[in-house]
């Protein structure tokens, strides 16, 4: 009986003190949250300002919401052809990574052969690559066979760089698949391309989707090869753009700030759908990276 | 025996494809900047032999090692930034409640950002006239404290870490997250009845639980500052003076500004050396622990 008293005593002491602090922790949060998410605030705040507003009243909300700067950032930087550009170069090497990714994948988790092992390790190799340590030979190696400024200069990489989270991220969940699904297709008379596609590839789009989300933020936002390997004008992506925009128009910032508003916009939409899975998959990859 | 050949050529012709791709891309490379560092080249005409020249440069240069030592700045400043307040975030983060997600989403956001986006936004908060820093610190008065964030060499590197500490503290709270949650309620319980509650649970049992997941992180810290580019390009380029040089901007303005192809190589090899030293001290560490 005194026992149950006393512990419910306690607990009350407890809980008195708790919400305070609680509350004090949660002011806290808001502001860490708030001084996180301010350089994005700012940047959007900013796009839709005049410049004289941009400098006269920095922090304050637009006195009138005008896309000016955006439309003449279209314009004038060929933001539109840079987005244009960067969907492309997104789009095929996502296609490459997922396909030849998961076929790898498929075919180390279900085919043991002689140098499976090697072929594993040099895939896990591969994502101990320190990446910057690779543009000065690849530059030299597409200067001589002809692929700078074209979007395999791009494409490529990209793949290569990006295969060996797929392949893994692939070889994890097709370890879980169970082999009686495909031994019934055999029956059936699938070959293996046919199995691969009618059954493997089906069942694995859960993993699929991470890795296209990983791959995308990757492509997308890639700037080091894009900055070494493309110089025509006509082939530049955004974040390439981006960078050589804030050169071309220096005093111009809240054009420049349009810019960047275009270029943010994809990958904010993209986080707030998939921000589960980004979280998770990002940090599976930078774990094994 | 036709179902096996059938198999083996399936084999060959679905795995061909991405190893050629990455041996080519990814792989082969590696060898090329080993090779290529051997020689004095342009980039164009002949390339001639130096044999290890080019390394004793890179030795007696001491941008080079200004260059390491603002890497080494870069790993001190995540260590000290990124690990601390992504932990102290991720105890106070730990329940899967709305606010608690919602709080978790915001602090991950940055990391999506392009490191384009990130530098420029950055460079425009340190701006020397326009720049959101020190209007603020004129509107509280302390107009002394403004400077030239970006320019100053005392404390330009330092500027330059918090932009990239800020985009990358998102990971680490979820991998601290989801350490914490992994430990079972049955220790939780265990440590209720012994009596270990509030800071002395969190040194005596909490700390040492996840303390592998620090040592993780630090390692990450580590491998990601060699891996910082980006940032530094589009904020400074490595200047002023090549004072914000890294070992990477270091290797690019070699061989792309001043077109030493071979030295650049070589720094891409040295670069490479540096990485699988810190790989196989990562590996002794590790594997002491275990």
């Amino acid at each position: 009986m005194q026992t149950t008293v006393n512990v419910r005593s306690e607990k009350t002491n407890v809980s008195l003190w708790r919400k305070p602090i609680s509350g004090i922790i949660k002011i806290v949060l808001l502001l860490y949250a708030t001084i996180t998410l301010y350089p994005l605030y700012w940047l959007i705040i900013s796009a839709f300002k005049s410049n004289q507003e941009f400098f006269n009243r920095p922090y304050a909300w637009p006195q009138h919401w005008q896309i000016d700067n955006i439309i003449r950032a279209w314009d004038l930087g060929n933001m539109g052809r840079a987005l244009l550009n960067s969907t492309i170069v997104t789009i095929a090497a996502l296609a490459l990574t997922i396909v030849l990714g998961m076929l790898a994948a498929y075919v180390l988790s279900r085919f043991p052969f002689r140098f499976s092992g090697v072929v594993k390790g040099m895939f896990l190799l591969g994502m101990l690559i320190p990446i910057h340590s690779t543009l000065v030979p690849l530059f030299i190696f597409m200067n001589k066979i002809g692929m700078l400024n074209t979007y395999w200069s791009l494409i490529l990489p990209y793949t290569a760089f990006e295969l060996p989270i797929a392949v893994f991220l692939g070889l994890a969940y097709l370890t879980s698949i169970p082999r009686e699904v495909e031994e019934a297709a055999m029956i059936d008379g699938n070959g293996w391309w046919g199995i691969f596609g009618r059954i493997i590839f089906p069942l694995s789009l859960p993993i699929v989707a991470t890795i296209t989300i990983l791959a995308f933020l990757r492509f997308w936002n890639d700037f080091s090869f894009a900055l070494v390997f493309i110089n025509s004008q006509a082939l530049k992506t955004l974040p390439l753009s981006l960078s050589l925009f804030s050169d071309g128009f220096g005093t111009d910032y809240s054009l420049t700030m349009g810019a960047m508003f275009i270029a943010v916009i994809p990958t904010i939409v993209i986080y707030l759908i998939f921000q589960e899975q980004i979280m998770k998959g990002m940090v599976a990859g930078s774990v094994k990276g | 025996m036709p179902a096996s050949l059938r198999s083996r050529s399936f084999v060959i012709m679905a795995l061909l494809p991405a190893l050629l791709i990455f041996i080519l891309f990814a792989i082969v490379p590696i060898f090329w900047s080993a090779y290529y560092g051997f020689f004095d080249w342009k980039g164009l005409g002949a390339a001639k032999f130096v044999g290890i020249n080019n390394y004793r440069l890179m030795l007696e240069d001491p941008i080079f090692w200004r260059a390491l030592k603002n890497n080494l700045i870069l790993v001190a400043s995540a260590i000290v930034g990124q690990v601390p307040i992504a932990l102290l975030l991720s105890l106070l983060l730990l329940k899967n409640t709305m606010f608690n997600r919602l709080m978790r989403s915001a602090v991950f956001l940055p990391m999506v950002l392009s490191t384009v986006v990130v530098g420029l936004i950055w460079g425009y908060i340190y701006h020397p006239q326009i720049g959101l820093l020190n209007q603020l610190l004129e509107t509280l008065g302390l107009e002394s404290w403004s400077r030239p964030w970006l320019s100053d060499p005392k404390i330009n590197m330092l500027a330059v870490s918090i932009p990239i500490n800020w985009a990358n503290i998102g990971p680490y709270l979820i991998i601290f997250i989801a350490a914490l949650q992994n430990i079972s309620s049955e220790i939780d319980d265990a440590a209720k009845i012994d009596g270990a509650v509030g800071w002395r649970k969190l040194f005596s049992v909490t700390l040492p639980m996840i303390w592998g997941t620090v040592v993780v992180t630090i390692v990450l810290c580590i491998s990601g500052s060699l891996k910082a580019f980006d940032h530094v390009i589009v904020m400074t380029g490595g200047g002023p003076a090549q004072s914000t040089e890294l070992l990477a901007t270091y290797m690019y303005n070699n061989t792309f500004t001043v077109y030493r192809y071979g030295y650049g190589s070589a720094v891409s090899t040295m670069i490479i050396i540096i990485s699988a030293m810190l790989i196989g001290l990562n590996y002794i560490l590790t594997k002491r622990r275990g």
